[in-house]
């Protein structure tokens, strides 16, 4: 059993009363000082410390208690996902994981990733919670030893035309540049959803990137013969932000201090994050150098308490803080807000006594940090010690006294779920219950068929152009350059691939080295709102997909798992059914993650949950960056082909939505095994150089993924597209996979063969009706959905032309007006 | 082996204020066409400046970009090495944030000596944000009007990254009239195949102009960053296709790296 801790005598501090209070009063008392704890939860601290808690401790238990610390609800559910492989340097449970670049020089590099949710900062304070976003990820790759190499920004905002989320979605996007521009870290690529399901909250996730020789990682912990040594506090002054408003307000009125009325908001300050990060990297020269051991950690959750208690708590230590020498730009602050307050940019690290002066050096003198913001600074906070109490003290007295395990163990849940229920039509009887010969009634046929004929038989069915203008301008498809300039995504200068290019980002991470690293996301709101599960297999499959396609192997994965209320049992039973099918599908394709993060309680206004978001991040490698691959086309008269496993369910489709399609509709699904080989096959055919131009088929479907691969992005390229297919089903469905245009045809077939790819000849020869076209995709698909296809659907030409059979050639430029315009009008500019 | 030996006297600084965000890949495209290059702290001494052959002024956010882009660091103390250096008919260049310091110390278009701005890098039009795409330079003044550009061929096309929020020239009419007749305006945005259009100027500057000398020559201020494109695997879909699957060819500096090889050159002869 843990020691307890003796009692405190309430000096200038008061306790926090629960023993002898009702559940009733605890409760009431609990919610006027803003406490998330639950009257269960204070009653449990209260045992374990055997006395009433002081209200710095009090505070202390309900940020390291917290969702956001200890993964209560989520924790018995994460150790479903794979997080081992053969290249894993460091696995999920520090600040961030490593997986292994390569060796270069004799040494061995890592790549260091975090993952990263701000979504309720946003939504209430956009610019600041985004910006914000941006400079605690940064610190999670930094405290790892890592120089921080890019950065990448899933969103997920309300739509555009509702008065907030317009100025959500266009002040999110102004904080990240903001932040991100000014700290000198490329925003190498992220994706943007719009719908409903945000409107009251939105997601802004973030990736950062970083890059560490694997012997110089520095860990989250304090090392093993850290006694007696130093906690160093380095960065910004702390002030009165980032402590929780509701529970700001209750402890000030308690402390009887009128001045301070108001909670605060954490406060970025890209500039002296600029100055921050690179008298680390200077730290980190002369560590390494001299191989010094220490431990270091930046502050998020929980401020000083949580960042210093984990570090000590990791090694094996307890430690012992003196809240007045910590660095303050405000007077006064009360020891609550000292312990727990959440200023930003700071870190802390663990030192060798000997070595404290040359660290203070670093940042005081070397780097000015004085002189760069008020009050920044660092300063021995602390010290290490073997007895494994955490203390904090204040004005010359404890007024925090606990044993560290049973502050730092957090707790755990085992929540009831109730998984949600699949109602979804399977495919195959899906397509054969549309009765070929109901043309003009199915709106299938009237949607999908009928546009191929709309010239012939007068029907005033909208032309595929039109059809396709329309998916193309949809907000979860239309370009996002706009959003895309507005941050800088070259500074570093190792930028291969920049955002918005490509699949994935692709950045030169170790100047002179062969190397690429390659970072994508994936995560369709879309699908989270239909299928939980195979929102999270797709998920996955996307951000792998992407990173394939730029000629990158799939290295690694990261998640965040955006969600709703863990009380709720559908709620949290969504959460588990993505968590299943992350983990499915990172097992079949045989990539680990390696780091990861969980936000619940993501709700709308009426208490209904977001569309379950498992948002996935792959890190491909490319050992050489000259097979690097974009989608943009390359030269007239290759061929082109697809490379996917032929499904062409149409849930959760663009082209549904638009079309207004009556469901439910069957899902896109495939085997993980075929994804496997699909990727496989991709791979092997980059590895030969015989890919010329690749691009995933996700939103939009194949017409869009062709038109992308064709719309120059800058004002050179004019190669066109002439396809000898007639895609029908499959024109609009979401099916995963590639499009390639191949250097070598035949080269390319037997590549893809060679990895179990089936190669498809269709037969158009005899097509002639509607009901014709439907009957050659339905056979398609129930060939054999577990296979891989390849099949040569066209070729490219010359001119700013789409043409597909039998139908007027398309116009390119057309088509791109309508792709460009949409957040060009929004982002550009609009006011 | 002579040309690097040769080389190897001549040394770069590259100062690095607070919020300086570029010196790494300056550093790194200087050294690669053979240039001895330190990284210049702020807190250096006016000595440590002085004794550099050439200056470069990064790109970044220097103090902030407080009151203005450029505004603070251009009564940096160091400022006053930067000024000794033009003044000697040393190499100056500023890139992006390094352009607006040089427009704000007024070394930049430099007319009748003045150490106050005569125009300046104001918020990109329209909408004032901050853009960062990849555009075309190109040289616009005779070669030999600029130290920079004395060894390239007249038209020569540079490729380069603009990522500012304030990189549009402005000036008053008259100001802007010098610049004309000086043929200060060494540089001004055109489209990949070299032709100027409205379209190809990404921020509304005026005049199109891209990058600015002073009266002598020996100083330039370009808003777009060439060390950003200065390796072929920054540029691949633009590249031969034979650079495909060719590690080395990857790995050369190319496209962007032509202006660091106009300083090298200058700097030799």
């Amino acid at each position: 059993m843990k020691r307890p801790a003796p009692p405190i005598i309430a000096g200038k501090v008061p306790t926090f009363a629960v023993l002898g209070k009702s559940d009733e009063a605890l409760g009431q008392d609990a919610r006027r000082h803003g406490l998330a704890l639950t009257v269960e939860e204070l009653r449990r601290i209260a045992g374990g410390l055997r006395r009433d808690p002081t209200i710095v401790e009090v505070h202390a238990f309900d940020a390291q208690w917290s969702e956001h610390c200890s993964y209560k609800s989520s924790r018995a559910f994460l150790s479903r996902l794979p997080t081992e492989g053969p290249n894993v340097v460091v696995g999920p449970g520090e600040d961030a994981g490593i997986v292994h670049l390569g060796e270069w020089k004799g040494e061995r590099y890592g790549i260091v990733v975090a993952h990263e949710s701000h979504n309720h900062p946003s939504q209430v304070v956009p610019f600041e919670g985004a910006a914000t976003g941006i400079g605690g990820i940064v610190r999670d790759v930094l405290c790892m030893g890592a120089r921080v190499i890019a950065v990448a920004d899933p969103l997920r905002f309300g739509p555009l035309d509702d008065p907030h989320c317009r100025y959500v979605a266009q002040s999110v996007v102004d904080g990240i540049a903001a932040y991100g521009n000014a700290i000198g870290v490329p925003n190498i690529g992220g994706d943007v959803y719009f719908h409903e399901g945000f409107r009251d909250n939105c997601l802004v996730n973030v990736v950062a990137l970083g890059l560490v020789k694997e012997r110089d990682i520095i860990h989250s912990r304090a090392p093993a013969n850290a006694d007696g040594w130093d906690l160093v506090l380095v960065g910004k002054a702390t002030d009165r932000s980032g402590f929780g408003g509701a529970s700001f307000s209750s402890l000030v009125l308690d402390e009887d201090d009128a001045e301070a009325n108001k909670g605060a908001v954490q406060v970025p300050d890209p500039f002296l994050k600029n100055v921050l990060m690179r008298a680390t990297y200077r730290a980190f020269d002369v560590i390494a150098e001299e191989r010094i051991s220490v431990g270091l950690k930046d502050l998020g959750a929980g401020g000083i308490m949580g960042c210093t208690a984990e570090l000590v708590a990791a090694g094996g230590f307890g430690a012992t803080i003196d809240l007045d020498r910590c660095p303050t730009s405000q007077p006064d602050l009360p020891p609550a807000v000292l312990a727990v307050g959440e200023t930003q940019e700071r870190l802390a690290w663990v030192v060798p006594p000997d070595f404290t002066p040359r660290l203070l050096a670093i940042y005081n003198d070397e780097y000015t940090l004085p002189e760069i913001a008020q009050g920044a600074r660092a300063a021995v906070i602390g010290r290490v010690h073997t007895e494994r109490a955490y203390v904090m003290r204040w004005h010359g007295e404890e007024v925090m006294r606990v044993p560290i395990d049973f502050l730092t163990a957090g707790i755990r849940y085992e929540r009831p779920y109730e998984l949600p229920k699949r109602t979804l039509p399977d495919l195959t009887s899906w397509l054969r219950s549309i009765e070929p010969n109901e043309k003009g009634k199915s709106p299938l046929f009237q949607h999908v068929v009928e546009p191929y004929f709309s010239s012939e038989n007068g029907s005033d069915a909208p032309s595929l152009e039109q059809q396709l203008a329309r998916v193309l301008a949809h907000r979860d498809v239309c370009s996002r350059r706009a959003i895309f300039e507005r941050f800088d995504s070259v500074v570093r200068g190792s930028t291969s691939i920049a955002a918005g290019v490509g699949d994935a980002g692709v950045i030169a991470p170790l100047p002179g080295a062969p190397f690429g690293v390659a970072l994508a996301l994936g995560g369709n709101p879309r699908y989270g709102a239909i299928d939980p599960q195979l929102a999270g297999e797709f998920a996955v499959r996307e951000a792998v997909e992407n990173v394939a396609a730029a000629g990158a192997h799939p290295m690694a994965l990261t998640d965040c798992l955006n969600f709703g209320n863990p009380q709720e049992k559908r709620q949290l039973g969504e959460f588990v059914a993505a968590v299943d099918g992350i983990a499915r599908a990172a097992r079949a394709i045989d990539v680990p993650f390696i780091s990861g993060n969980v936000s619940l309680y993501n709700e709308a206004a009426d208490g209904g949950a977001i569309p379950a978001s498992p948002i996935v991040a792959c890190i491909g490698v490319l050992h050489d960056l000259s097979k690097v691959c974009t989608p943009v086309l390359k030269r007239v008269g290759s061929p082109l082909y697809r490379l996917a496993i032929p499904n062409f369910g149409l849930g959760g489709s663009v082209f549904a939505e638009i079309a207004e399609m009556p469901g439910p509709l069957p899902l896109p699904t495939a085997s993980l095994d075929a994804v496997r080989a699909e990727i496989a096959a991709l791979l092997t055919a980059h590895a030969r150089g015989l890919v010329l131009a690749a691009h995933d088929i996700s939103d939009g479907g194949l017409l869009v993924a062709l038109a992308e691969m064709a719309f120059p992005t800058q004002e050179h390229s004019a190669i066109g597209i002439e396809l000898s297919v007639s895609p029908v089903l499959d024109a609009f469905s979401e099916t995963g996979g590639f499009i390639v245009e191949a250097a070598e045809g035949d080269a390319f077939e037997d590549a893809c063969v060679e990895r179990g790819a089936v190669l498809h000849l269709r037969d158009e020869s005899r097509r002639k009706t509607g009901a014709d076209m439907i009957a050659t995709t339905v056979g398609l698909q129930t060939a054999d959905a577990r296979r891989v296809l390849v099949e040569r659907i066209g070729r490219t030409i010359d001119g700013p032309i789409f043409a597909i059979p039998a139908i007027e050639a398309m116009s390119l430029r057309t088509l791109y007006e309508a792709w460009s315009s949409p957040l060009r009008d929004f982002y550009g500019d609009a006011a | 082996m002579t040309a690097t030996l040769r080389k190897a006297s001549m040394r770069v600084g590259v100062l690095v204020f607070p919020g300086t965000n570029s010196e790494d890949e300056t550093q790194r495209a200087c050294e690669a066409v053979g240039l001895f290059t330190d990284l210049i702290h702020w807190t250096a001494s006016l000595q440590d400046v002085r004794r550099y052959d050439a200056l470069i002024l990064p790109g970044g956010f220097a103090y902030e970009d407080r009151v203005r882009a450029g505004a603070i660091a251009a009564h940096d103390h160091l400022i006053d090495a930067v000024r000794q250096a033009a003044s000697d008919g040393k190499p100056v260049l500023g890139i992006c944030n390094g352009a607006q310091i040089l427009i704000e110390t007024g070394l930049v278009p430099g007319f009748d000596d003045a150490r106050h701005p005569q125009a300046a890098f104001a918020p990109n039009a329209p909408g004032g944000r901050f853009l960062c795409r990849h555009v075309t330079m190109k040289l616009n003044a005779p070669p030999a009007r600029c130290i920079f550009t004395q060894s390239m061929q007249a038209g020569a096309l540079i490729p380069a990254w603009h990522s500012n929020r304030e990189g549009r020239l402005s000036a008053s009419p008259a100001v802007l009239d010098r610049i004309v007749s000086g043929d200060h305006g060494v540089f001004v945005y055109a489209d990949e195949r070299g032709t100027c259009t409205p379209e190809a100027v990404p921020n509304g500057s005026r005049l199109g102009i891209a990058g600015m000398t002073n009266v002598a020559g020996n100083v330039l201020a370009l808003m777009p960053h060439p060390e950003r494109d200065a390796w072929t695997f920054m540029h691949m879909d633009a590249a031969p296709e034979r650079a495909r699957g060719d590690t080395n060819a990857a790995l050369t500096p190319s496209g962007g790296i032509a202006l660091f090889e106009g300083l090298a050159a200058a700097l030799h002869r």
